[in-house]
C-alpha cells in the first residue's frame, strides 16, 4: 500500500473519535439493503445464519404491436452470513436465475475489520460501482425490472474476486462519509466481443482469473447527512483486453473506465433515487465504427408510500405508488442506438420484506439506423426475502 | 371473509383503472405497423411451413456476429441487418468497396472488396494503390424471390443489345458464371452462363450465391458453401489465428432459412395514387423512364407458391445500361463494363427517407440525396431521358418526382 494511502488510513482511525464525539451512525448499515443489512440477520440465532430471497415474474411483453408472454421463476437466491469473531465477518450470496439456467457464486466476502474507518475486505466482492450494484435485491426495489443504465452500462449485478479496503467516517452528529476502493481482475474481452449488439461492458464480466495480470480499481465514496439521504460517487478504470501474456506484449493496453453518479433522499413524502453514468471503452482502431466507445445513461425514481393500515388484518401492510423515468444511450458517437422508457409501479407489501409489483413499462428504443421501435410491458412480480 | 373483502375495496379500483386502461388502449401498448409500410413483410399467401422458415430466417438475418460467434477475422460489419435497415437499403456509412485491375479480382490483393475492419488480432484490409475502385451501396432485399421468379425469357425480351430499334436505349444481360457451389437446383445455378438479376451490375445470378458472399465478404462468416474465412492477404502474419470459432459459423439450416428469407420478402405498396401522381406517372412514360424501369413483369412458377405467376411491379428491366461518364465506375463486374448498371427497382422508395434517418442515399454510390438529382446524373443511353426531364415545367417535374417517391 502506498505511503499516501496508510497515511489516509492512520489519520482516519486518530480523527474519528474527535468527529464521532457524538456519534449516532455507529448502528447505521454501511449501505442500506446492502450485505450486512438483510432481514435474515436481524433473525440470527447461531453463529452462522441462512436466508435469501426468491423472485417470480409473470411477463406480457409488446414491441411494435407483437406480444410476448411468459411466466418467469427469475431468482431464487441464497443467502448466509457469519460474525466469526468481533474483528472477522463473513457472507455470501449463491444465486439461481432463470430457474436454474444461470448459477452464480454472486458474493462471497471476508471482512476483517480493524477499525469502523478501516476494514479489509477479500473474495468475491460487489463492486461499489453505483448505490444500486450494492443493494440491488428484488423484495428491496420497487419496480420489476432494475434499471437499464444499471444492468446494460454498469454491469448490476457487478461482482469480481478482489482485495481493498472500505470504511466509515462519521461526520458531524448524523452523517457520515463511506469508501470503498478495491483491487479486481476487472473486465475482459468480452466487452468488445461477446455481444452482438457492440460494445456492452456487462459482457466482460466474470472475469473469475485475470486475463491481463493488471487489476482494475473501483471504488466508491458516499456522504450522508443522515439516514435516507446519501450522495455516492464511484469510479472504476482498468484494462479488459489480453494485451500481455507470459510476458509478452500482445497489443495496446485498452482500458474500461466507468464513472457514476448515485443519490437517495426524500422530500414531501416522496423518496427519490437514482443514479447516472458514463461508460468508456479503448476500441482497437480496426473496429471503430463499428463498436461504441462511449456510452451513457440515467435513471431517476420516485416513489411515495401510502395506505399503511388500509388492510387491517395484515397490520404492517401498505401500498406504494412510484415512477421511473429512464434513458440510456449505447453509442453516443452515432445517433440512435438508444433507449427511452418510463415504468410506472403499483405495489403492495404485505410486510417490509415482501412485494407484490405490478408495472406497467412504455418505452422506446432506437437501432444503429435511428429506426425507432415502441415497446410496452405489463409486469407482474413477487419477491420475498426469508 | 366479510373483514376481507370490506378490507381491500380501497386499493381495487385503482388496480382495476390500470388494468382496463392498459389493456384498451393502443397508445399505451403500443401498434404493429401495416405490412405494406415496411420492408420486412412476408409475401400474402405464404403456408404455415413457410412462415416456420421466414420466421427462422428473420431471426438469423438478424442475428449479429461478435468475434466470440465468428466474425472477421477480417469483415466490413456484423450482421445483414447491420448494412439494410429494415432490410431495406443502406446508407453511406454501409457502402462497401470493390476493387479490382482491369477484369483481375485481385484475389492477390484483397479484391474484390474491401474488408477494412478487423477483430483483435487481425489486420485489416487496406485499398492498394492504383486499383480500379467501385463503391456500392447495399441494395434492398426484398423482392429478389420476385425478381428470381421472373422467367429469363421476360427479362431477355426487352433485350436490345445492339439498340435494334433505335430508340437510344440498348439494354444487355449479364451473363454471368455462378460459383462452382451454386446447385443446378437453384435459379442462376449450374454450369455454363446463367443470366444475372442481382447486384448493381447485376452480376449475380442466384439469390443463394449473393446471400453466401454476403456472409462471407461481408462479415466473415463461413458456411457449408464457403467453409474457410478469408484472410488478409496484404498482412504478413495469418490472420485465421485471431477467429478461433470452429467452422462453418452458421450451419446449414440457418443459411437455407436466410436465404428463403429474402426470398420471401415482399416489396412494401406504393404510396397513394393521387391526381399529382397519376400525373406524374403518365409524364414517366411520356419521356421515356419505362423504357428501362419497365414497370412490372409475371412471375412463373416457384417451389413457394406465393411467388409464383404473379404481378411484379417493380420499374427496373435488369438490364445494364450505359449511364454515362458521371456514373461510370471504370470498373468491369462480369461482362457489366465501367460505364454499365443494372436499371435499379424503384420499389420501395417512400419509405427510404423513415428507414434511412431522412436521408435517401440514391444511386449505386449514394451520392444523390434526391430523386430529381438522381434523375439529373443520369447520361449515357438515358441522356436524351434526362433531357426530357429538365425540359419539363418545374410543375411537371415535380409530379414526376413525386410519383417515382410514392412508390
Amino acid at each position: 500500500m502506498k505511503p499516501v494511502a496508510v497515511t489516509l488510513c492512520l489519520f482516519a482511525m486518530v480523527a474519528t473519535p474527535l468527529w464521532g464525539q457524538e456519534d449516532t451512525t455507529e448502528t447505521r448499515a454501511f449501505v442500506r439493503g446492502g450485505v450486512y443489512d438483510k432481514p435474515y440477520l436481524t433473525q440470527l440465532l447461531g453463529r452462522a445464519a441462512l436466508g435469501g430471497y426468491a423472485e417470480f415474474h409473470s411477463r406480457w411483453e409488446r414491441e411494435d404491436g407483437i406480444n410476448e408472454f411468459s411466466f418467469v421463476a427469475k431468482r431464487f437466491n441464497l443467502f448466509t452470513a457469519a460474525r466469526v469473531s468481533d474483528f472477522v465477518r463473513f457472507a455470501a450470496e449463491l444465486e439461481f436465475e432463470d430457474g436454474a439456467e444461470e448459477i452464480l457464486l454472486e458474493f462471497a466476502s471476508i471482512d476483517l475489520t480493524i477499525h469502523r474507518a478501516f476494514a479489509v475486505r477479500a473474495g468475491m466482492l460487489l463492486s461499489p460501482l453505483g448505490r444500486f450494484n450494492l443493494a440491488h435485491d428484488s423484495p428491496l426495489n420497487e419496480f420489476t425490472d432494475r434499471p437499464v443504465t444499471s444492468t446494460d452500462i454498469f454491469g448490476v449485478a457487478l461482482s469480481e474476486p478482489g482485495l481493498g479496503a472500505l470504511g466509515s467516517i462519521p461526520v458531524g452528529g448524523s452523517g457520515r462519509v463511506t469508501y470503498e476502493a478495491y483491487l479486481v481482475n476487472g473486465f475482459n474481452d468480452g466487452v468488445i466481443n461477446n455481444s452482438p449488439d457492440g460494445t456492452r461492458i456487462p459482457e466482460g464480466r466474470r472475469n473469475f482469473e485475470d486475463n491481463n495480470s493488471a487489476p482494475s480499481f473501483v471504488g466508491r465514496v458516499t456522504y450522508s447527512p443522515n439516514l435516507g439521504f446519501e450522495l455516492g460517487l464511484s469510479g472504476y478504470t482498468g484494462p479488459y483486453n489480453q494485451f500481455q501474456s507470459e510476458g509478452a506484449r500482445l497489443d495496446e493496453r485498452r482500458n474500461v473506465n466507468l464513472w457514476v453518479l448515485d443519490f437517495e433522499g426524500s422530500l414531501l413524502g416522496f423518496e427519490f433515487s437514482g443514479e447516472g453514468g458514463f461508460g468508456n471503452v479503448d476500441i482497437p482502431p480496426t473496429l471503430i465504427g463499428t463498436l461504441a466507445s462511449d456510452q451513457a445513461g440515467f435513471y431517476l425514481d420516485i416513489l411515495r408510500d401510502f395506505g399503511h393500515g388500509w388492510i387491517s388484518t395484515m397490520a404492517q401492510s401498505h401500498f406504494s405508488v412510484g415512477a421511473r423515468l429512464e434513458s440510456v444511450d449505447f453509442n453516443r458517437d452515432i445517433e440512435g442506438d438508444d433507449t427511452r422508457q418510463i415504468s410506472l409501479g403499483f405495489n403492495f407489501r404485505p410486510n417490509a420484506e415482501s412485494v407484490y409489483k405490478f408495472n406497467y413499462v412504455r418505452g422506446r428504443t432506437t437501432d444503429s439506423f435511428n429506426n425507432a421501435a415502441q415497446f410496452s410491458k405489463l409486469l407482474f412480480s413477487v419477491a420475498t426475502y426469508f | 371473509m366479510s373483514n376481507y373483502s370490506t378490507a381491500i375495496k380501497k386499493p381495487l379500483p385503482l388496480l382495476a383503472l390500470l388494468v382496463v386502461g392498459a389493456a384498451a388502449c393502443d397508445t399505451l401498448l403500443t401498434s404493429a405497423p401495416e405490412d405494406a409500410d415496411v420492408f420486412d413483410a412476408p409475401v400474402p399467401g405464404l403456408t404455415d411451413a413457410e412462415m416456420v422458415v421466414f420466421l427462422l430466417g428473420d431471426e438469423g438475418f438478424e442475428e449479429a456476429f461478435s468475434p466470440a460467434t465468428g466474425v472477421g477475422p477480417i469483415f466490413n460489419d456484423v450482421a445483414c441487418g447491420a448494412c439494410h435497415s429494415g432490410d431495406g437499403r443502406g446508407r453511406i456509412e454501409n457502402a462497401l468497396t470493390r476493387f479490382s485491375r482491369g477484369s483481375d479480382p485481385a484475389l492477390d490483393e484483397g479484391g474484390p472488396q474491401l474488408q477494412d475492419r478487423a477483430i483483435a488480432g487481425a489486420v485489416p484490409e487496406v485499398l492498394p494503390v492504383g486499383v480500379d475502385v467501385s463503391v456500392r451501396l447495399p441494395p434492398p432485399v426484398f423482392g429478389v424471390g420476385l425478381i428470381e421468379a421472373i422467367p429469363a425469357a421476360a427479362i431477355l425480351a426487352n433485350a436490345d443489345p445492339a439498340d435494334a430499334d433505335g430508340d437510344g436505349i440498348s439494354g444487355r444481360p449479364n451473363w454471368v458464371t455462378p460459383a462452382a457451389w451454386v446447385p443446378h437446383t437453384e435459379v442462376g445455378g449450374g454450369s455454363g452462363p446463367q443470366l444475372g438479376r442481382f447486384s448493381r451490375k447485376a452480376q449475380v445470378s442466384s439469390v443463394l450465391q449473393q446471400s453466401v458472399e454476403a456472409y462471407s465478404q461481408d462479415m466473415g462468416i463461413t458456411t457449408d458453401f464457403l467453409p474457410v474465412d478469408n484472410v488478409n492477404p496484404q498482412s504478413g502474419a495469418s490472420t485465421l489465428a485471431s477467429d478461433l470459432v470452429p467452422d462453418p459459423e452458421v450451419p446449414l439450416a440457418t443459411v437455407r432459412a436466410v436465404v428463403d428469407y429474402v426470398r420471401m420478402l415482399a416489396p412494401p405498396a406504393p404510396g397513394e395514387d393521387t391526381p399529382s401522381r397519376l400525373f406524374g406517372s403518365t409524364l414517366f412514360d411520356q419521356i421515356g423512364c419505362q423504357n428501362c424501369h419497365v414497370r412490372e413483369f409475371t412471375t412463373g412458377d416457384s417451389r413457394i407458391s406465393a411467388l409464383a405467376n404473379t404481378r411484379v411491379v417493380l420499374y427496373s428491366d435488369l438490364l445494364l445500361h450505359d449511364m454515362g461518364d458521371e456514373l461510370a465506375d471504370n470498373r468491369p463486374d462480369g461482362m457489366a463494363d465501367g460505364r454499365e448498371w443494372r436499371t435499379t427497382p424503384l420499389w420501395g422508395l417512400r419509405l427510404v427517407r423513415e428507414f434511412l434517418n431522412g436521408d435517401m442515399f440514391l444511386m449505386h454510390d449514394g451520392r444523390a440525396s434526391t430523386v430529381e438529382e438522381a434523375i439529373l446524373l443520369h447520361g449515357g443511353e438515358a441522356t436524351g431521358v434526362r433531357l426530357a426531364f429538365e425540359a419539363l415545367s418545374a410543375e411537371d417535374r415535380a409530379a414526376l418526382v413525386d410519383f417515382v417517391e410514392s412508390r
